[in-house]
């Protein structure tokens, strides 16, 4: 990943990181310090603080999502997606269950989406990196 | 998540607000679709095709993550030539979209009907609350256009006219961990734990987030473990809402007597 050019290293990115409070070292770390390699682009959790906070106007979630899709991804990520692609939802739920579940609420059941349509929106085809 | 609808169904009829499902509709993607390809919005805009198909104008969310998602989905379909393309892959499925519609999350929806919100409030509740705000509900702030994006006070707000006290605890905009959780469990549950740690005054936790109220609640044994003094109750918003609204337990996905 290029270090980008308008990014300041000031640190202010890394000060405001949810993930950094826990110990974690998000794309922040790189950014404040381009020599870094103790870090990782999927632990950040989208909340987009660091790119609010960023005073040099850096593109921190796009930087960071284009760094994803030349990664590979951890295997949680890797399952979500391919749920997605197969059913629709990042989690399977077989249509019986769900409407198992909403009636115990005494909730409507509702239509799930097609299976291989988020497949063909995404015009992923079978053997495609992702 | 099935007690998160039944209790936002509640709180938004009682204001008049009556919701439909939107069918066959997919995931978000937030995070997950956007991380493997830029095709992210494609399957972001067939959610919101099928919403003008129905319509309506506006889609309430109850998660940050589709809520970030749509809204951002909806910006970049104001590209005429991003938009054809997109429309160009629904017309074999019958759908065409404008990026017209309006996301709103629930809180926004509830912060935006304050007056009318309180005027419901007939059982105010003293309980001391310890928030989380959704992260992707004010973030980016240019594009989400809701409160203050890095302080945002609109939960908070809310919690209190419900006659709830609101416990600061210094951790309001930091990360239940449920997003971690796809990367590393072990900082996910340590977000988690640095929570519970921090909110012990406090007699429960709040979410605006299925994210939240999914570590944070149903993880929240995996963080606990034998050290029970840890535990803490956790409602959404339109429980707490509902709550002081007078509505009983079981309208608002409560199992009576037991979640406190």
């Amino acid at each position: 990943m290029n270090h980008p050019d308008e990014c300041l290293q000031c640190g202010t990115c890394v000060t405001v990181c949810p993930v950094e409070m826990v110990g974690g070292h998000a794309i922040v770390t790189f950014l404040a310090d381009p020599d870094a390699t103790d870090y990782s682009v999927w632990l950040c959790t989208s909340c987009w603080r660091c790119q609010e906070a960023c005073p040099g106007g850096v593109s921190i979630y796009e930087l960071m999502m284009e760094q994803r899709r030349r990664e590979e991804a951890p295997a949680g990520y890797r399952a979500a997606f391919e749920s997605v692609l197969a059913c629709g939802l990042a989690l399977q739920v077989p249509q019986e269950e769900l409407d198992q579940m909403r009636a115990a609420w005494g909730l409507e059941p509702t239509r799930l989406p097609p299976p291989g349509l988020a497949r063909a929106l995404l015009c992923a085809e079978d053997g495609d990196r992702w | 998540m099935p007690e998160y609808e039944v209790a936002t169904r509640a709180v938004l009829r009682a204001l008049g607000i009556e919701l439909e499902i939107v069918q066959q509709a997919t995931c978000c993607g937030s995070p997950v679709v956007e991380s493997f390809t830029a095709d992210w919005v494609y399957l972001a805009a067939y959610n919101l095709a099928l919403v003008e198909q129905m319509g309506h104008s506006t889609i309430v969310t109850v998660c940050g993550g589709c809520t970030n998602t749509l809204t951002r989905a909806a910006r970049v379909l104001q590209d005429p030539d991003l938009r054809a393309e997109v429309n160009h892959r629904l017309e074999s499925l019958g759908l065409s979209v404008t990026g017209r519609v309006e996301v709103r999350h629930l809180v926004r929806l509830l912060a935006e009907r304050e007056e009318k919100v309180r005027a419901r409030i007939v059982h105010p509740l003293s309980l001391r609350v310890a928030l989380t705000n959704p992260c992707q509900v004010f973030r980016p702030g240019d594009i989400m256009g809701f409160d203050d994006p890095m302080e945002p006070q609109s939960l908070r707000r809310l919690v209190e006219l419900t006659g709830a006290e609101v416990v600061e605890y210094g951790g309001e905009d930091e990360c239940c961990g449920a997003t971690l959780y796809l990367a590393s469990p072990d900082l996910a549950l340590a977000a988690g734990r640095r929570k519970l740690e921090a909110v012990q005054e406090a007699d429960l936790l709040l979410h605006g987030c299925g994210n939240c109220q999914l570590l944070l609640r149903r993880f929240q044994r995996m963080i606990v473990r034998d050290e029970r003094n840890l535990r803490k109750p956790a409602l959404l918003l339109p429980q707490l809402v509902g709550l002081a609204m007078g509505l009983p337990e079981g309208e608002l996905g409560l199992r009576e007597g037991t979640w406190r």
